[in-house]
């Protein structure tokens, strides 16, 4: 090992460790001859034992022990201090024998147990998703942020689940603030089953009457590592299969994780389609009511005959329509979403064709409400994250309602009052919605304010 | 804190919102006795106005008009002016409120209760006038960057249009050299006048200094141009005054023949109207934050909203009141008002807050 610097390797690496929940340090051999450091997220338990700590025990002999170890094909010798935290960081065990450093190979590669991401599916990039097993999850995002910035504190929380939650964040890019405030809300939390991420992100967001979700609750844990490098706050939990970001504001929820992957123009155009995606599912609905009962002189004169031709047959006003049918849209979703493989597409097609064609025909509605009813349903899933979809499907009931109390003027009123909504929440201490687009010119002045 | 970027927001909300604010019926009306004489005073003075102010505001960084007044000034003076400015921006979102619930009824939806839609107004400007300053300057940049494209598109199709007689508006030129009055210099300078809702959010600004402030006075003379004359080219010159909402009638002589929406009013009365509610709710703001300096005393720091509703709600039965008894002709009247005493208005803030800054340097 280099003589340069005056600590011993494993002293240093010990300092440098301190605060890793999961770093680990045993003294080995006899008479304690051997020290053994390594990150028990990353290394695999069964090679550390079989190949390490009996044969320590069995040899006794000093010198053996450190040929035996020598002799691995994967053993290194690190030529600096770098080096060596690249490789502990990798999954390496670092064995100080007489202040000589060796790196053996005990990698642990997960495969089994993780499973596709399917809530978050995206087209090319990582498919893994996180698992249920909070140790496996740590192992997939240092394997993926392999800095030894990247801190891990453990809490449980629970008083009969005794649920382990780990809080996980870059030390040096984190906003301190953030953190102190994550690690007092989950030190706060006093329930006694803990079993999913959404309930803990329940507990731990301060706003009484919440509408839209401030924090992201993902399955993606390249997404974690994305959010971690950005300065965010990530939560593990032991038990469940997703992970909670915070801060997060109104655009990150419109975020792909296929974004970066694609060639920076469709990026672009993509982003642009949720949002239109976004708009029509909120307003379609409501400006179809307005357009029928309140003011059919907006339209182009054609259109408007349309409209009215196409509702010539049906009995009652336009809002029932609307009712009826974004009604029969939500049991339709949730019966596809609940309702065993076998029997879903069943359920679809009966739903589809029933209303698709029986109901028109029947004079029960419109045509152009089932086409609408479909883009407005279509637009919702184009969402990326699915709590903000939720949050969408339930704002846009409301919007219809200002549309029938007061027609267009209820359309804009409801429209300007959600992005006042919007723009006055707080995700931990950040402004929700506000438009980052022109703040490139002024950075200074945005770390400042 | 937020950076000085929101000052241009907050000018651009109030040279927006012009057009309903009957500053282009005062002008039409003078148009010729010299209304575009008053548009180059009342640039001129407007702009040294927004430059005096912007200054005197500076000095104090960080500050309200409540914090100054309540420091610097004796109380015999600061409660009756806090009073006056907060009745005075009330005043400022009623007439836009009572406006724009005229041109709903008579442009959009003559069959809806006017009640109804000013409850609906009432309501939003009330629960939204309670958000902090910053979320509501945050909440201006989005919905204006939403909306300047439409507004920009509306004044392209308007100045393209074949109905716009270049003639009507080239013959009001000729009455350029006439000697204006008081009021249609003080309807020109209200475009001005967004700057002066600094007087509260100047809390949330840490440095005033703003490089490119010379764009105001440039976009607003050319704002104003447009205001004043693009309702004569689509009317007259004398058929001109026939209209109260001189645009609203103007908007809707523009027709878009390819769009699923034909009548161009549409389109620019849900952009006004959302600009307009912005506009009731950062008055309705400034209004309620004056409101509570007058009660609060010197050294008390911290903001309480406790007693919010106890201002808003007798503000929103005094307005619903106040509609009972409006009509058209009695609502105009107002809002020439209005912007009378609004100018004048602005000099005494100007001469309070010049005072105040003497004070404060002679106290350090």
């Amino acid at each position: 090992m280099s003589s340069k610097t005056k600590k011993p390797a494993d002293e240093w690496l010990a300092e440098k460790m301190s605060g890793q929940v999961d770093f680990e340090e045993r003294r080995l051999g006899p008479g304690d001859e051997f020290h053994v450091q390594y990150m028990r997220t990353l290394t695999n338990s069964d090679i550390i034992f079989r190949f390490i700590v009996t044969p320590s025990y069995e040899m006794g002999d000093v010198q053996a022990f450190k040929n035996y170890i020598a002799s691995f094909p994967g053993t290194v010798q690190p030529k600096d201090m770098e080096q060596l935290m690249e490789y502990v960081l990798k999954g390496y065990v670092v064995i100080t024998i007489e202040s000589e450093c060796y790196l053996f190979e005990a990698v642990k590669t997960e495969t089994s147990g993780i499973g596709e991401a399917i809530n978050e599916a995206i087209v090319q990039g990582p498919r893994d998703a996180l698992s249920e097993n909070i140790e496996l999850n740590i192992n997939l995002i240092r394997r993926r942020y392999q800095s030894s910035a990247l801190k891990i504190e453990m809490l449980t929380v629970g008083n009969v689940s005794k649920t382990t939650v780990a809080i996980l964040y870059d030390a040096d890019r984190v906003d301190r603030q953030v953190l102190d405030e994550m690690r007092e809300k989950i030190g706060g939390v006093k329930v006694d089953i803990l079993q999913s991420a959404g309930e803990l992100e329940k507990y731990i967001t301060t706003q009484k009457f919440r509408v839209f979700p401030t924090m992201v609750v993902t399955e993606r844990p390249d997404r974690v590592v994305f959010n971690i490098a950005e300065g965010k706050v990530a939560v593990l939990m032991n038990t469940t299969g997703f992970a909670i970001l915070a801060p997060t504001i109104f655009t990150d929820f419109f975020t792909a994780m296929d974004d970066k992957i694609q060639v920076p123009l469709v990026g672009w155009f993509l982003k642009v389609i949720r949002y239109i995606g976004l708009f029509m599912t909120l307003t379609l609905p409501g400006f179809y009511v307005t357009f029928a009962s309140y003011n059919p002189e907006i339209l182009k004169v054609q259109i408007s005959l349309l409209i009215a031709g196409s509702r010539a047959a049906v009995p009652y006003p336009s809002f029932m329509e609307v009712f009826l049918m974004l009604l029969m849209m939500e049991f339709l979703t949730e019966a596809s979403l609940r309702l065993p493989k076998a029997i879903g597409p069943t359920a679809t097609t009966v739903g589809g064709l029933i209303l698709g064609q029986a109901a028109t025909q029947a004079g029960l509605v419109s045509n152009i409400m089932i086409i609408l009813v479909s883009a407005v349903a279509i637009s919702n899933f184009i969402i990326p994250l699915s709590m903000m979809g939720y949050t969408v499907r339930v704002i846009k009931y409301i919007i219809v309602l200002f549309a029938i109390t007061f027609g267009l003027v209820g359309m804009v009123v409801s429209v300007v009052g959600l992005i006042l909504y919007l723009s006055g929440m707080r995700s931990f201490g950040r402004p929700y919605l506000k438009m980052t687009l022109l703040e490139i010119k002024s950075k200074g002045e945005r770390r400042n304010g | 804190m937020v950076s000085g970027k929101y000052i241009y927001y907050l000018f651009l909300m109030n040279a927006l919102i012009n057009i309903i604010n009957f500053v282009p019926r005062i002008l039409v009306l003078m148009r010729f006795h010299g209304a575009l004489m008053a548009i180059l005073i009342g640039t001129v003075v407007g702009t040294a106005i927004l430059f005096a102010f912007t200054r005197l505001m500076s000095r104090f960084q960080g500050k309200g008009l409540p914090e100054i007044f309540n420091r610097y000034l004796p109380r015999v003076f600061s409660v009756p002016l806090l009073l006056l400015y907060s009745i005075f921006w009330f005043g400022a979102a009623i007439v836009t409120m009572l406006s724009f619930v005229d041109i709903t009824l008579r442009f959009i939806s003559p069959d809806i209760s006017p009640y109804a839609v000013m409850i609906g107004f009432l309501l939003l400007s009330s629960i939204c006038a309670r958000l902090s300053s910053e979320s509501i300057l945050y909440a201006l940049e989005t919905i204006l960057l939403l909306i300047t494209p439409l507004i920009v598109y509306i004044l392209v199709k308007s100045l393209t249009s074949e109905g716009f007689s270049w003639d009507a508006v080239l013959q009001t030129i000729t009455y350029l050299w006439t000697k204006p009055n008081y009021s249609a210099v003080a309807g020109a300078t209200f475009i001005f006048s967004g700057y002066m809702n600094l007087v509260v959010f100047n809390r949330n600004f840490r440095n005033l200094k703003t490089r490119l402030l010379w764009v105001i006075p440039v976009t607003a003379f050319v704002i104003l141009l447009v205001t004043f004359l693009v309702p004569i080219g689509y009317h007259g010159t004398v058929g001109v005054e026939d209209h109260v909402y001189s645009w609203f009638s103007t908007a809707d002589s523009i027709r878009m023949e390819l769009f699923i929406i034909e009548r161009v009013l549409f389109l620019f009365y849900t952009t006004y109207l959302s600009l307009s509610l912005f506009s009731m709710t950062i008055h309705w703001h400034v209004g309620l934050e004056l409101f509570k300096g007058v009660f609060r005393s010197r050294h008390e720091k911290k903001e309480s909203k406790k007693g919010d509703w106890w201002i808003l709600i007798p503000v929103c039965i005094v307005t619903l009141l106040l509609m009972s008894f409006m009509n058209q002709v009695r609502l105009a009247q107002m809002g020439q008002w209005f912007l009378n005493i609004r100018f004048a208005n602005e000099f005494v803030l100007l001469i309070a807050l010049y005072i105040a800054n003497k004070r404060s340097a002679r106290r350090t």
